[in-house]
C-alpha cells in the first residue's frame, strides 16, 4: 500500500480492545481470552457494515 | 452408512471435481490446461431453467441455491457461483435497504432485481460530508449512511425505535445464516456435480465505491471537478479497508479469485485523467497486496475497459484473471493475454437472440483467436440473465467441450 495516514479505526475493528478494555473492572483471570474474543465478536459488525456497502 | 454405488459415485465426483479444479487453476494461472475451462456466471438464467420465478431465487436463496445446483448437475460446467443472483432481498428486506427494486414487490416477479440510484440531492453521502467520511469510514457507514439508506435505521441522537433494533438484530443474523448457507452450497456443488466455486471474496474499487453508493455517479461527476482532492483522500481512506475485506473473505486454498466487479470508473464515464489520477493509483495497490498475499482477483471489466489495458498491464504476471464485456476480446488479448488469463468475451445478445449456430460460430472464433495456448475460461459477456435461450447455453457449453480440447 501506499504512505498513507493511518485510519482512525482499523479494518476489522470497530470498538477497540484498548477502548473496552478501559470500561473494565481489573480482569483477573485470562485477559488475552477476553480480548481475544471481544476482537472476534467486534469483527462481526465490522462484516455486516461493510458487506452492506459492498456487497448488499 | 453409504451403499457400495454411493461410495464409487462420491469417489467419481471427487475425481471429477479435482480434474475441474485443476484445469480452472490451470487456465487461470495463465497456463494451458487440458481442456478450456467452462465458467459461465449464471444467475437467472438458473432460475428460467430450473422453473423459478424472478422473485422466487432473489427472495428465497435456497432456490437460488437449488437452482445454481441444478444447472452444475445439468450443464458439464467446471466452475459456478454458487448463487450469482447474489443480492438476496429477504436480507435487504430485513436490513430496511431502500435502493433495491424487489421482484414481486417493487416490480414484476418476472423481472430481476434493480438498483435505484438516488437523485444527486438525495444522495446517501452530501459533498460537504467528505471529511467526516475521510476521518473515520466504519463509523460514517454506521452513523451517517445506514440510517439514510434504511428505512428503518434511526439517525444518531433520534430516539431508539423497535424498528431500528430489529434491523441490526434481524439484518446480522440473516446475513450470519446466508454467509454460512454459503460452505454448504459449494460442498453440495462439489459432492452432487463435481463443480468447483468459482470465486471467493468480494472487491470492489474505492472510486466505484463512492459513485455506485456514496455520492452516485453524477455526484462524483460533480466532485471530480469541484474537488478531486476530497475524492481521492476518500479513495485512500476507503483503500485499507476495501483491502482487508477482501482478504477476510478469499478462499484460504488461494486456488480461487477474488471477484472483483468493475463498475463507472472507466472512459467514457470518467476521462482518462480522472482514472490516471483518482482510479487507478487507489486500485493498484489494493491488487498488489492482494497479489502479496498469494490470491488472484478476478477483474470483472463490465462495459468496456480496453482505453485502460495499458494500466492493467502494469500489474504483476499472473496477479488478475481478466473477463471481457463488452470490449473487444481479440484487443485484450494481444494488449495483456500474455500475462493473464482472460475470459467471457461471447455477447449476451447472441446467447438471447442468436441461434446456436451463430453462438457455435463466434465461441470458434473467440477461442481461435484467443485461447490457442491457454489462458482461457469460457463465458458469456456479462452475467446470463433469464434472456438467454437454454439451446444457446448449450451450444456455448457443447461446442467448448468439442472444440475446446488442447
Amino acid at each position: 500500500m501506499t504512505e498513507q495516514k493511518k485510519p482512525k479505526r482499523k479494518p476489522g475493528v470497530c470498538i477497540p480492545w484498548e477502548e473496552k478494555l478501559k470500561e473494565l473492572p481489573e480482569i483477573s483471570g485470562d485477559k488475552e481470552l477476553v480480548q481475544k474474543v471481544w476482537e472476534d465478536i467486534d469483527a462481526l459488525g465490522y462484516v455486516y457494515i461493510w458487506q452492506c456497502l459492498l456487497s448488499f | 452408512m453409504a451403499k457400495p454405488f454411493d461410495i464409487a459415485q462420491d469417489k467419481d465426483m471427487e475425481q471429477l471435481y479435482a480434474e475441474r479444479l485443476k484445469r480452472y487453476v490451470t487456465a487461470m494461472r495463465n497456463e494451458k490446461p487440458d481442456k478450456i475451462p467452462i465458467r459461465p456466471f449464471v444467475a437467472e438464467f438458473t432460475a428460467k431453467y430450473a422453473g423459478y420465478t424472478c422473485q422466487e431465487v432473489t427472495h428465497d436463496f435456497e432456490k437460488a441455491f437449488a437452482a445454481a445446483r441444478k444447472c452444475a448437475a445439468d450443464f458439464d460446467w467446471d466452475a459456478v457461483v454458487g448463487n450469482m443472483v447474489y443480492v438476496w432481498t429477504g436480507l435487504t428486506q430485513a436490513i430496511g435497504t431502500k435502493y433495491y427494486a424487489v421482484p414481486g414487490i417493487d416490480i414484476s416477479p418476472d423481472i430481476g432485481f434493480q438498483y435505484r440510484e438516488p437523485s444527486e440531492e438525495e444522495a446517501f453521502m452530501k459533498p460537504d460530508e467528505y471529511d467526516q467520511f475521510i476521518e473515520d469510514p466504519t463509523g460514517f457507514l454506521f452513523n451517517v449512511w445506514l440510517p439514510r439508506i434504511s428505512a428503518d435505521v434511526v439517525e444518531i441522537g433520534e430516539p431508539a425505535s423497535y424498528r431500528n433494533n430489529l434491523s441490526f438484530l434481524k439484518g446480522g443474523m440473516a446475513m450470519l445464516n446466508y454467509f454460512n448457507a454459503f460452505g454448504k452450497q459449494n460442498e453440495l456443488l462439489r459432492t452432487e456435480s463435481g463443480t468447483v466455486s468459482a470465486i471467493s471474496g468480494i472487491l470492489k474499487a474505492p472510486f466505484d465505491i463512492i459513485a455506485d453508493k456514496l455520492r452516485g455517479y453524477l455526484g462524483l461527476v460533480t466532485d471530480v471537478m469541484e474537488r478531486p482532492d476530497k475524492v481521492l483522500a476518500a479513495c485512500e481512506a476507503l483503500m485499507p479497508h476495501l483491502l482487508h475485506v477482501a482478504l477476510s473473505g478469499a478462499d484460504p486454498d488461494k486456488n480461487v479469485p477474488i471477484g472483483f466487479w468493475m463498475h463507472r470508473g472507466c472512459v467514457p464515464f470518467f476521462s482518462q485523467e480522472h482514472f490516471d489520477k483518482l482510479y487507478w493509483p487507489t486500485l493498484k495497490p489494493i491488487i498488489e497486496g492482494i497479489w502479496a498475499k498469494g490470491h488472484q482477483v478476478l477483474f470483472y471489466a463490465e462495459g468496456n475497459w480496453n482505453a485502460h489495458l495499458n494500466a492493467f498491464a502494469e500489474l504483476p504476471e499472473k496477479a488478475i484473471v481478466y473477463h471481457v464485456d463488452m470490449a473487444d476480446i481479440f484487443e485484450v488479448h494481444k494488449a495483456i493475454g500474455h500475462k493473464f488469463c482472460i475470459s467471457g468475451g461471447i455477447p449476451n445478445f447472441l446467447l438471447s437472440y442468436g441461434t446456436a449456430d451463430e453462438v457455435r460460430d463466434y465461441c470458434k472464433k473467440v477461442i481461435d483467436g484467443v485461447a490457442r495456448d491457454g489462458g482461457y475460461i469460457m463465458d458469456a459477456s456479462a452475467i446470463v440473465q433469464d434472456d438467454a435461450r437454454v439451446e444457446n447455453i448449450k451450444a456455448m457449453t457443447d461446442f467448448t467441450r468439442e472444440y475446446g480440447v488442447y
